[in-house]
């Protein structure tokens, strides 16, 4: 595919085997294994398993294989043509990044592109366009391309080795999706050891694969040739990114987003040159990705903030793919990329300026005119090329400049211009289009003439009649909307109207001359053709035009009800019966309109009511527009006014779903009555009740139903136009056949989709399943549940294909916002002048679509854990700066973890090696997003600056984590069980609080606050007169306590979490400049010189324990006397001298000498045999044991060989039975 | 972004549909001109009881009513559900009045939703608890939600003017819904009822059942319709009696019609009252009058009846980003304000086509891609 561009012409090299090396031996050895394996295979019944346990696990084990291979199938839901694939390069400065583009975009379209400026978007082959985008090098263009990057090319100096970049990429990668990743490896000409080249290689390809998963790509780039890279290389490395699957992210395909690759200011100059600073209106184009986007959907552009969309404009593709445009070789060639920050391609962009690039053999405008010219008109050449030549000059695309000079026209009153557009918007009964109108093509490439309506007006040159006629063709294409069945009083009147509008078109022209607001032309939707030669002629006056309307006005009024300038007109004309008709003819003609369609019915009326929800101010707007309205009118206009369309003008009805009429009911005991539904019943005709199921499948007629619908508010009915239907016959049998044949479409392609998916179901077997819904689709397979998931995926996405396919365009737009893969032009209002100012086109523009809630701000719960390679742990409250989503933002968590009892209890600093939770507040994101955290953003940092990895839990709005609390408190009376408890509490308010609640004291008696102390017990003021000390508190203990004990009540008190959030702001600062938010108490405190303050209190010293004495126990006089003998304490005087029996000598008797001197004797000898005998059992001990050692020895040796052998065998066995198993 | 931008509305129409979906979305609202021009101006007692309800039912929402109380400001929260919760419904409205935005509620909730609601279960004007049961779950079913855990028990009928009813329900979370393709209708295959009598003669139940039947009896044989004969404690404050009914297709479809007789409410009525004690409609002609009701419903076509389509149309904005396609009869104008309210609110516009052959109108949308949001992630 892509690889045919630069391969063509080359002969491939034949392949060439191997005869020696080490795959060359692996080759062999791989060959002489199968011999082997066919030799075993004769006895098969060897290798049959003996266990059924190991058989049991091994089964297991590759069932357990299998299911972990399997993702949970995520849905696609772009049913567009697919944007361009974005590649983004990324690496550590001076790597070799903007070469890389260079040579891939040389390789791709030949062309050298002088400098990387922006997304440069290329075809790479007939199906698959890519846009290379280099990523900047700072921390926040890093987290910007991780979040739009589908794949993304890590360039890694090879001769330095890994760099932080690299790594920080590759986890910011992961937080937000974690698309494709490629690693190149460059600077490998800087070795000039081969060896040392190849060891390298090998290190840094297991560390790459160690960081993503084993076996990812690691792409090598050998070196430079000529300064650039090698051909060959290139083109393998371009035949890599083609081969490329690039898998959905659940983030990505719930929000659309656009990576800006064109940006304009489209402020009006006249607001510039007031005030240079003033906040800019900016245009900013780019392909749509990730899903549907939808007229009211709020943006964030990163870097800058949320804003709502102004306007959105699908654009021609500026780099279609070759299957859509083909038709001449070489200028497809051409058109091969599109670069318009790059100083390549048609657009050259510059700060304050665009350039368009022409050259000249390319000009071909000049040969249209001139064939057409000569036919019609042959002085009109000369004046076509000046024309277009003075549009190359021009800042700003046209339909910027339609809009602004818009409202220069109407300079004079500019609000009530405004006004009077948001009124028209409110009372048009045709839904607003947005159209392509085209711009780039004019302009950007002048020689296409592929569109229509070049043609048509082919004798036209001033852009202005272009626009012109584009308006009127859209008119048609309104009118093909609407059944053309009018009868002939209507169409009289219509000729009538088409005078008016004619007039009225007149005059918009002269708006146009300046400028025109291409949604009036658009809304007008009942036009002829016709007009376009009457408005030729007067196109250039543009004031006779403006009094031409003045004088339009104050004659017949009833035409004009969708231009802009009228209502002021009319204001100032201060007619009331004029206004009277005016709106006459438009409930008039609303109420002719209605019949066409229900959809209008529904919607188009209640526009006036439903105060749209895109922008209050509008609104406001609006409302003060009406204010001032009413202020003019008489009473009973006022009230007219309010009824509007559908809505009786009570805006409090109740609301009730049942609508219960009684009194209308039918007999239903008549026979004819009951006989007409009998069909609906199961008793009554089964063919007759299919039919009417299938009838409706096939008739999608934009028909009213039966003959006539009551409009059910205003009790008006209206007739359908049955007399028509003569008329109408031709178009509706044209109608039917377009319907058919779309039918059949469907049905053709819902049976390729069958044969694909399930060859079993028969097509009858399948409608029902269409029918049936979900229920029957259920039993459809049994081939496991991860098949069946798939396939109801891929039924519901056929299913949404082909019911948006009966839409029209325009109903399709409204149902499904604009399609993934178009090329936008997305207009945001109000924005700060610094993003125009700082604008760097290096930096990339992210500008993502807001989901459902995600504007609000809240709590949001996180699971945090901090990155084991940042350093230090985070503080509780510490600001930090959070990517998620599409924002990035500085918030203050508090971080906490979660007790048994399910009680978030904070944390001062984050855990070590274990997560823990993290609330901040900030805008609010969805539960599974990704959270990153960084605390510093500036680039001259060494260390890792991701400091943590989260995602998000839940969110509350209201935060509950709670910290421990310990109340003190000393007793200061004390009763039996019962004492007072001062200091603990401040007030008896505070008393009241804690009424109930469990205390303690230090020696563990428990206890119980119970109520406030009153004043007559015991908490009397010190003085008379003074007033009662407040808080102190009555406490119940189990025990007496004294008055030494500390009282303590320990609870929990709600720990409150900052409300700070601080976008980053990066885009509306100078890019070299480091983002200063909040700072760290750390920082702070480094800045200021300030000590860390120390509570003295909690520094650790020497505990000094005083040695108690205790007194002597001292029992009453009285008690003693009570007391029985023996309990008694027994007073015995203290004797100085010892008694007589202890102070007397013994003598022994000479016999008793001798017996003594015996005994003593034959002690000593029974000892000292004694301790010989131990001494000797000792010795033999001894030598038991180290015989026993010996022999221990001698028979572990034997063991471990014997278990060696018999592992040995084991192994042996296993091995056998895996290569059987596998055979 | 620091500051609240409420999004501005008039009136008190729509009022459930208004606050369900701004909670959804959470969009805060601003209601100004409640029954501004009536002799009793402000918000409605029911109107009230719904802002409670909401407010029980949700973390940390905002209401703020002027002492006229005809400007509403609401800044929702977000709903938590959860169980053990009772509510008063008052007597202005029934149960019904609040169960339709309650079903919705309790599904994209945090936890589970158990909570019991007192009030009037049965009136003419809301649907009654027996159509929930029989027709309303069904429906959900439709949209992906287990049926094993949508529960409403009865406990006790109360009718108007003095309530005393109670059910218990109970809703199960989800995730997302799921688009559906609901286009056949199907033939109606049984129909099905139940007729309660509270605080009067058993009698009248069977009156009603034998009048009804006499009606079908003619197109289908296989009717069968429950007596709910109420006594005592379980009967409610009021005497009444009323029957609901529900006609089940061949595809899957319940269409029901459903009535109530009873005596009026209100303070200012109370001295017609005695007089009015004898005007209830004959229990025979009640029954005769709802089987026509049902057949007309049935005539009309579609997947649902017309006090559903409100809540179908809910259910097919708020499904994930797929298609939707359903059928309906002629649209009820509270159908057509749900279509706005929904267009307004979730930015979902539905394609409408009429489908002459059958007098019905098939109606298709591309989901809002609603998620609940506020369920926890483990």
């Amino acid at each position: 595919m892509a690889m045919d561009i630069g391969a063509d012409g080359q002969s491939h090299k034949a392949h060439r085997s191997r005869h020696s090396g080490s795959s060359a031996k692996k080759k062999t050895k791989a060959r002489n294994k199968e011999q082997n394996s066919d030799q075993k295979q004769q006895n098969p019944k060897a290798f049959a398993f003996r266990s059924n346990a190991k058989a049991k696990r091994l089964q297991s084990r590759a069932i357990e294989k299998e299911q972990r291979r399997l993702h949970l199938p995520v849905i696609d839901r772009s049913y567009g043509e697919l944007p361009p694939f974005v590649v983004v390069v990324q690496g550590p400065p001076q790597v070799g990044k903007s070469l890389l583009i260079k040579s891939l975009v040389k390789h791709y379209t030949k062309h050298n592109l002088p400098e990387v400026r922006g997304p440069i978007t290329i075809v790479s082959g007939k199906q698959r366009r890519l846009q290379f985008v280099e990523c900047p090098n700072d921390i926040n263009g890093m987290i910007d391309a991780a979040k739009f990057a589908d794949l993304a090319l890590l360039l890694i100096d090879g001769s330095y080795g890994f760099e932080m970049e690299t790594f920080e990429f590759l986890n910011i990668l992961q937080v937000h999706g974690f698309p494709k990743v490629m690693g190149v490896l460059t600077h490998l000409d800087k070795f000039k050891d081969v060896k040392k080249l190849k060891k390298t290689k090998q290190r840094l390809k297991h560390r790459f694969w160690t960081e993503i998963y084993d076996g990812a790509k690691l792409f090598y780039l050998s070196g430079l040739i000529h300064g650039k890279y090698p051909k060959r290389e290139v083109h393998n490395l371009a035949r890599f990114i083609s081969v490329m699957k690039f898998p959905p992210l659940s983030w990505r395909t719930s929000h659309p987003y656009i990576l800006v690759d064109r940006l304009e200011d489209v402020t009006p100059p006249e607001r510039l040159q007031m005030n240079s600073k003033c906040d800019r209106n900016v245009a900013l184009y780019g392909y749509l990705r990730g899903c549907n986007l939808k007229k009211g959907t709020k943006v964030h552009i990163a870097g800058v903030g949320d804003f709502s969309l102004a306007g959105v404009t699908g654009l021609s593709d500026p780099c279609p793919l070759p299957s859509a445009a083909k038709k001449k070789g070489l200028r497809d060639k051409e058109k091969l990329f599109y670069a318009p920050m790059s100083g390549l391609g048609d657009l050259l962009y510059d700060k304050d300026a665009v350039y368009i690039n022409i050259n000249d053999h390319f000009v071909q405008y000049s040969k249209v005119d001139e064939m057409e010219g000569t036919t019609n008109k042959g002085n009109k050449q000369d004046v076509g090329e000046a024309l277009v030549k003075s549009l190359q000059t021009i800042k700003n695309p046209i339909d910027e400049k339609l809009e602004k000079s818009k409202i220069s026209f109407f300079s004079q009153n500019p609000n009530s211009s405004l006004e009077a557009e948001d009124h028209n918007r409110g009372s048009d009964e045709a839904p607003k289009l947005i159209r392509d109108i085209e711009p780039l093509k004019q302009y950007q490439s002048n020689g296409e003439e592929d569109e229509s309506d070049f043609d048509l007006d082919g004798s036209e040159s001033s852009d202005q009649d272009e626009s012109v006629s584009e308006g009127a063709m859209l008119k048609n294409e309104g009118r093909n909307f609407q059944e053309g069945n009018a009868d002939v009083s209507e169409r009289l009147g219509r000729v009538k109207e088409q005078v008016e509008f004619h007039n009225g078109r007149k005059r918009r022209k002269a708006i146009f001359g300046d400028g025109v607001d291409h949604s009036n032309l658009k809304s007008t939707d009942e036009e002829n053709e016709g007009d376009e030669d009457d408005d030729d002629d007067d196109d250039d006056d543009n004031d006779e035009g403006e009094d031409d309307r003045s004088n339009e006005d104050n004659e017949s009024c009833s035409g004009s009800e969708f231009s802009d300038g009228d209502e002021e007109d009319l204001k100032s004309q201060d007619a009331m019966g004029n206004i009277s008709k005016w709106r006459a003819s438009l409930v008039e003609r609303a109420s002719k309109k209605q019949n066409t369609n229900l959809m209008q019915l529904v919607y188009g009326k209640s526009a006036s009511i439903s105060n749209t929800s895109a922008n209050e101010v509008k609104d406001n707007g609006e409302n003060e527009e009406s204010d001032e309205d009413e202020f003019f009118k008489p009473k009973g206009q006022r009230a007219k006014n309010s009824i509007e369309g559908l809505n009786g003008g009570n805006i409090n009805t109740e609301d009730c779903s049942k609508c219960a009429k009684f009194s209308e009911l039918k007999n239903w005991k008549e026979e004819e009555v009951y006989e007409s539904i009998r069909d609906r019943f199961v008793t009554g005709d089964w063919s007759k009740g299919a039919l009417r199921n299938q009838m409706s499948e096939a008739k999608t007629e934009e028909d009213d139903m039966d003959g006539d619908f009551e409009d059910l508010e205003t009790g008006e009915k209206y007739e359908s136009h049955q007399k028509d239907d003569s008329s109408n016959g031709g178009i509706q049998k044209e109608d039917d056949d377009a319907i058919e044949e779309r039918r059949l479409k469907k049905l053709a392609l819902r049976a390729k989709f069958d044969s694909h998916y399930d060859g079993s179901e028969s097509p009858e077997e399948e409608t029902e399943i269409q029918n049936g819904g979900k229920f029957h689709r259920s039993q459809a397979n049994d081939s496991g549940y991860y098949d069946k998931l798939k396939e109801e995926i891929e039924l519901q996405k056929q299913i949404n294909i082909a019911e948006l396919e009966d839409l029209d365009e325009t109903t399709r737009l409204e149902i499904e916002g604009l399609r993934t893969g178009m090329y936008l032009r997305l207009e945001v209002q109000d924005v700060p002048f610094e993003m125009i100012e700082y604008f760097d086109p290096c930096h990339p523009i992210l500008v993502g679509g807001i989901g459902l809630g995600e504007e609000n701000i809240g709590y949001m719960q996180t699971r945090l854990k901090r990155h084991r390679w940042h350093k230090k742990v985070l503080k509780t409250r510490d600001p930090i700066i959070v990517s998620i989503g599409w924002r990035r933002y500085q918030t203050t968590p508090v971080y906490a973890i979660e007790d048994q009892n399910g009680r978030h209890r904070m944390l001062k600093y984050t855990p070590e090696h274990m997560h823990c939770l993290a609330m901040f507040w900030g805008p609010l994101a969805p539960p599974k997003t990704g959270v990153l955290a960084v605390q510093n953003l500036s680039n001259n940092q060494a260390a890792f600056r991701i400091i943590a990895t989260a995602y998000v839990l839940e969110f509350n709005h209201a935060a509950r984590i709670v910290k421990k609390i310990k109340l003190v408190g000393y007793p200061c009376k004390i009763f039996k069980k019962t004492a007072l408890i001062k200091d603990m509490f401040t007030s008896d308010l505070e008393v009241a609080r804690f009424e109930g609640a469990a205390i303690r004291t230090v020696s563990g008696i428990r206890g119980q606050v119970k109520k406030a102390a009153k004043e007559e017990i015991g908490n009397q003021p010190k003085k008379k007169g003074g007033h009662a000390r407040e808080g102190i508190a009555r406490c119940t203990f189990e025990d007496r306590i004294l008055m030494s004990d500390i009282v303590f009540l320990r609870a929990w008190t709600q720990v409150e979490v900052p409300q700070f959030y601080n976008p980053l702001t990066t885009s509306l600062q100078p890019r070299q400049k480091t983002w200063q938010g909040m700072k760290t108490v750390t920082e702070l405190r480094r800045e200021h010189n300030l000590p860390i303050p120390v509570n003295k209190d909690s520094l650790y010293k020497p505990i000094e324990r005083k040695p108690r004495k205790f007194n002597p126990l001292v029992i009453p006089k009285a008690l003693q006397a009570d007391l029985p003998f023996e309990s008694k304490p027994k007073s015995i005087p203290h004797q100085k001298r010892p008694l007589l029996e202890d102070r007397r000598a013994v003598v022994m008797e000479p016999h008793e000498r001798k017996v003594h001197a015996l005994v003593q004797h034959l002690q000593l000898i029974r000892n000292d045999k004694m301790k010989k005998r131990k001494h000797k059992e000792e010795q033999k001990r001894k030598e038991v044991e180290a015989q026993r050692a010996r022999d221990e020895q001698v028979l572990r040796k034997r063991r471990r060989e014997e278990r060696q052998e018999r592992y040995r065998e084991q192994d042996k066995l296993k091995k056998k039975i895996r290569r059987h198993v596998e055979a | 972004m620091g500051k609240i931008t409420y999004k501005r509305l008039k009136g008190s129409q729509n009022m459930r549909q208004r606050l369900l979906l701004a909670t959804l979305k959470s969009t805060p609202v601003l209601i100004e001109d409640i029954h501004a021009g009536d002799t009793l101006p402000g918000l409605r007692p029911h109107e009230i009881s719904l802002l409670r309800l909401f407010e029980k039912l949700t973390d940390d929402c905002l209401i703020e009513i002027n002492e006229t109380g005809t400007k509403l400001k609401y800044k929702p929260g977000i709903i938590v559900g959860g169980s053990h919760l009772v509510h008063d419904c008052g007597f202005s409205r029934a149960i019904g009045y609040f169960l339709e935005p309650l079903i919705l509620l309790g599904l994209f909730a945090r936890k589970t939703l158990v909570i019991i609601l007192k009030g009037i279960t049965n009136d003419s004007k809301d649907p009654s608890v027996d159509t929930f049961r029989s027709t309303t779950f069904p429906l959900l079913r439709h949209f992906g939600v287990p049926s094993e855990g949508l529960k409403l028990e009865i406990k006790s009928r109360g009718v108007s003017p003095h309530g005393g009813g109670e059910v218990h329900l109970t809703i199960p979370t989800v995730q997302h819904l799921t688009a559906t393709m609901w286009t056949d209708e199907g033939m109606v295959k049984r129909i099905r009822g139940e007729a309660f009598t509270t605080r009067v003669s058993v009698q009248l139940g069977n009156e009603m059942i034998y009048a009804a039947r006499g009606i079908f009896n003619r197109l289908l044989p296989d009717v069968y319709i429950a007596s709910d004969y109420r006594k005592r404690l379980e009967a409610g404050n009021s005497p009444g009696y009323g029957i609901s009914l529900v006609a089940e297709t061949t595809s899957g479809c319940c269409i029901s019609a459903d009535t109530t007789v009873s005596y009026p409410r209100g303070d200012e009525e109370e001295d017609i009252e005695d007089e009015g004690k004898k005007e209830l409609i004959p229990a025979a002609d009640v029954g005769e009058e709802l089987a026509s009701v049902l057949l007309e419903e049935i005539e009309k076509g579609g997947v649902v009846d017309s006090t559903h389509q409100g809540l179908l149309f809910l259910l097919c904005a708020l499904c994930p980003k797929d298609v939707s396609k359903v059928r309906v009869g002629k649209l009820s104008p509270y159908g057509i304000e749900t279509l706005r309210e929904i267009r307004d609110f979730l930015d979902v516009q539905f394609v409408i086509k009429p489908d002459p052959s059958t007098g019905t109108v098939i109606l298709k949308c591309w989901g809002s891609g609603m998620k609940n949001l506020s369920r926890k992630t483990t």
